[in-house]
């Protein structure tokens, strides 16, 4: 068999044909360069298809996988005439008249040129992140939509349209507008205010206006005054009064508390209060401990006229208190206790007892404190009523209450008094029963001898009042001649002959001093008691025995102390700290 | 006496290369580091009752300052790229940028008073972080991917390479005619399937686990091992494999250092515009409020 085989080539408009005779029973085609027919192209196969003479032509067979397509058709193997198409991978074939002495001829065409190499490589290539499909410009504007939608608009939204409510109405809050809220929340609340958090409103109540008095007094309307109604003090004054809740209390600061406790918020007031307010009476502050001026106890100046007066603790002679009282801390403690009253070592705890809230002590009391041992018995006969004993904390019935016992004693016959007349009978419309024959007449002097005696011991100073109390006489002695000529036998206008007693608990009023916070600390640690003799010993301990333990508001190795640690600036006693009509808004 | 360069007599400015991050003597390291200093000063001498928490004369101060600076660098930037001929004022443009931008991180962190919490207000304070650690990125990036990227390159244009593969390619189709089927087909792939870049991750990582190349040399490895081949079509079959390997290695590193200096763009320039959002929330939700 042989075929014309032509190639047909394209340049621009330009056709070249080249032909070639090719002459085997087996005409092949393919990549490979032992076919009859090379296609020199990598996309067909090595032996991709063969013309092969049959009876009245020539027909293709596929060989290979390469599809085989003629007229349009895929086939394995096929007759092919005159004007008929081939398809070979990027070859097209067709099949031509074949010329004088062949037995085909085709024209083989390459209709899918390889392409440009580089062209497909540049193609190919995507490289800078642009070309990844990554905008910059996308993502700044979605980054910044979002951000000014949900943390700028959606919080306007909810707070300008009220859609959180202040806790007082007790309205529900939506969660949704409660969690774009907490998107301004600038910090954790303090614990006291937690349960109103998520209702912004009840603080913040308009829109660029800072948290007013107003909100914090709907609840807080009671909180005391830092100083007296009416009392001018000058443009420091003033500042006080212009000072808003907000001044010195924050919130979203944190579990711990709203309370500003930085020692500069007071000093910078106290530091020169002395020269900017004098009539406050208040000594300048520098500071804890360093500026701290030493502490002024306040104590009894006089008794009778319940005057008090203010005393620098620390000084040299100590300062003196004047509770109108005998007593010695010492002899109290004394060691070994007071057998004789069956009683052991005293301790400070038998008489100071703390009050139940732990931070002071209980009013000490001749009831509570001192009767047990102390008792006001004159006399040891055994009577009907319990004890032959003197009221405590009534002078003007200790005589009354003396020369009736007596008397009552010399009615009972102790005396030699008269037997009572005998029972009688007495029968309808008979007289009444005569009056009670009158007493001997020695009974009144007996009785009379009887309290005198009583007396000078119940005011002696070895057993009886003196042995504690001032009388009212000069130098606080005991007239008790006097008492015996003027009140006996008693009368109603008994005169005083006790001076009065005022027992302080607090002696540092202007500071707040928690016993139950020193539970740890022994009561010698800070009060000398086992020295003290007098009554008018102040156990106070002054500054000195406060730096020990506590220091700066930063000290490292100290408590750290501050103003607030023992101060008070709303001193409730002092009235509401906001008067309505200078409410600030 | 006074020192005169020889070289130099006027004291004219130098005229080798000079880093913008040296740009005029460290003048803007200086800047930043005044900035720095003094807002450390205000923020320990100046204490507000309780803690320091942004509020307070030395707290808005702080933020007054960090806010300004903010929209100024950003300005900055946007100028910066505007009237990128200009060289020399870019320089000092750059210098600014990059001390100020750190010395803002200083000025914010003060600002906060180191209280943090799930609210825009830590949000604006941590978007202006990953800006201005995107931005140490991008300092860095410039500093060492030129230098990389030029040694790699090897006087070489990233067009260049692509047109020597394309040459290898054209190479290929010839050298590889005579092999088998199954292994022509597969050269095939390889020289059809150039992946250059592609996705972002592609790129910045340098990993392309389905080459075609390298599965193309694989195969001619595994098909010398244990077949009787066409010696010669397959010695320079992989030749040319290897060499476009080779090259595609070099043109795909190429592609990763420009990502590098690229992609920090994508945190720096959208999140900047992030912050810009978040800051105007904070400033109106602390006075709204």
């Amino acid at each position: 068999m042989e075929v014309e085989v032509t190639v047909l080539t394209r340049r621009g408009a330009a056709v070249m044909r080249r032909s070639q005779h090719a002459s085997a029973p087996r005409i092949g085609l393919g990549r490979g360069t032992d076919n009859e027919v090379p296609l020199a192209d990598i996309r067909i196969g090595l032996h991709v298809a063969a013309l092969v003479e049959r009876v009245g032509g020539i027909s293709i067979e596929k060989l290979g996988t390469s599809p085989l397509t003629v007229n349009g058709k895929s086939v394995d193997s096929a007759s092919i005439n005159t004007g008929d198409e081939i398809l070979l991978g990027p070859y097209r074939i067709e099949v031509l008249e074949p010329p004088e002495g062949c037995d085909g001829a085709i024209q083989i065409e390459l209709v899918q040129p390889m392409g440009a190499a580089l062209e497909r490589v540049n193609a190919a290539a995507r490289i800078g992140l642009g070309q990844a499909g990554a905008s910059k410009r996308v993502y700044a504007w979605s980054g910044f939509l979002v951000i000014a939608v949900v943390a700028l608009a959606a919080p306007l939204v909810v707070f300008g349209g009220k859609l959180v409510t202040p806790w007082h109405q007790n309205a529900p809050q939506p969660l949704v507008p409660t969690l774009i809220g907490q998107v301004w929340d600038t910090g954790e609340f303090s614990n006291a205010h937690r349960f109103f958090g998520a209702d912004c409103a009840t603080c913040h109540r308009g829109a660029f206006a800072r948290v007013a008095d107003n909100a914090c007094l709907s609840c807080h309307s009671k909180v005391g005054n830092h100083v007296e109604h009416g009392i001018q003090f000058g443009a420091i004054g003033d500042r006080l009064s212009s000072m808003r809740c907000i001044s010195c209390h924050t919130e979203h600061r944190g579990i711990e508390g709203s309370v500003v406790r930085t020692a500069s918020l007071c000093l910078d007031c106290h530091r020169n209060l002395a020269e900017t307010a004098p009539g406050a009476g208040v000594r300048d502050i520098g500071g804890w401990p360093n500026g701290h001026p030493q502490f002024r106890a306040t104590v009894v100046a006089d008794t009778a006229r319940k005057t008090t007066t203010r005393v620098e603790l620390g000084t040299n002679p100590p300062p003196v208190d004047h509770p109108g009282l005998k007593f010695s801390h010492a002899a109290h403690l004394r060691p070994g206790g007071f057998p004789a009253l069956s009683y052991r070592e005293m301790t400070c705890s038998d008489c100071h007892v703390t009050e139940p809230g732990g931070e002071s002590f209980l009013p000490i009391t001749y009831k509570n404190q001192c009767e047990r041992c102390h008792e006001l018995s004159f006399d040891k006969v055994a009577l009907p009523w319990p004890n032959a004993k003197v009221p405590h904390g009534d002078d003007t019935g200790i005589v009354a209450a003396v020369w009736n016992y007596y008397a009552g004693l010399a009615l009972q016959g102790a005396k030699d008094a008269p037997a009572a007349p005998g029972v009688e009978r007495r029968g309808i419309g008979m007289p009444t029963e005569p009056a009670p024959a009158a007493p001997p007449p020695d009974t009144l002097p007996w009785v009379t001898a009887k309290a005198t005696a009583a007396l000078g011991i119940v005011l002696d100073d070895k057993r009886g009042c003196a042995y504690c109390h001032f009388g009212t006489g000069p130098q606080g002695v005991f007239d008790t001649k006097k008492i015996l000529a003027n009140d006996l036998p008693p009368k109603s206008d008994t005169a005083h002959f006790i001076a009065p007693v005022e027992l302080r608990t607090r002696f540092l009023p202007e500071a707040r001093f928690d016993h139950s916070q020193h539970r740890g600390v022994g009561c010698a640690d800070c009060h000398a008691s086992r020295q003290a003799q007098m009554s008018g010993e102040i156990l106070i301990p002054g500054i000195d025995t406060c730096v020990k333990c506590h220091g700066s508001e930063n000290a490292e190795l100290r408590a750290q102390s501050t103003c607030i640690t023992c101060h008070v600036f709303h001193r409730t006693e002092r009235g509401p700290m906001r008067m309505s009509q200078e409410t600030r808004q | 006496m006074s020192v005169v360069d020889p070289l130099n007599p006027a004291g004219a400015r130098p005229t080798r290369h000079e880093s913008f991050l040296a740009h005029d003597r460290f003048r803007f390291l200086k800047w930043g580091a005044l900035l720095v200093f003094v807002s450390i000063v205000l923020y320990f001498a100046v204490r507000p009752y309780g803690q320091p928490y942004g509020g307070g004369w030395a707290g808005y101060t702080l933020g007054t300052i960090g806010a300004l600076l903010i929209l100024w660098l950003t300005w900055f930037g946007y100028r910066k790229r505007t009237y990128a001929n200009n060289s020399g004022r870019l320089a000092a443009r750059l210098s600014a940028h990059v001390y100020l931008g750190l010395a803002l991180f200083f000025v914010a962190t003060l600002h906060t008073g180191f209280h943090f919490g799930w609210n825009i207000h830590t949000l604006a304070y941590a978007l202006m972080c990953v800006v201005i650690a995107s931005g140490i990125f991008g300092v860095v990036a410039y500093a060492r991917y030129p230098r990389m990227m030029t040694e790699n390159r090897q006087s070489m244009t990233t067009a260049q390479m692509l047109g020597r593969i394309a040459g290898i390619d054209d190479d290929l189709r010839g050298v590889a005619m005579p092999l088998d089927d199954t292994t022509v087909a597969i050269i095939e792939r390889a020289i059809e399937t150039n992946v250059i870049g592609g996705s972002a991750w592609r790129q910045v990582s340098g990993r392309y686990p389905n080459c075609t190349t390298a599965a193309a040399m694989a195969h001619m490895e595994a098909l010398a091992e244990g077949h009787t081949i066409v010696q010669d079509a397959w010695r320079q079959t992989v030749l040319k494999l290897s060499e476009k390997q080779a090259l595609l290695d070099r043109v795909r590193r190429d592609v990763r250092f420009k990502a590098m200096m690229e992609i920090w763009l994508y945190l720096h320039v959208p999140l900047t515009f992030a912050l810009i959002a978040a800051l105007t929330a904070h400033i109106i939700s602390i006075f709204f409020m």
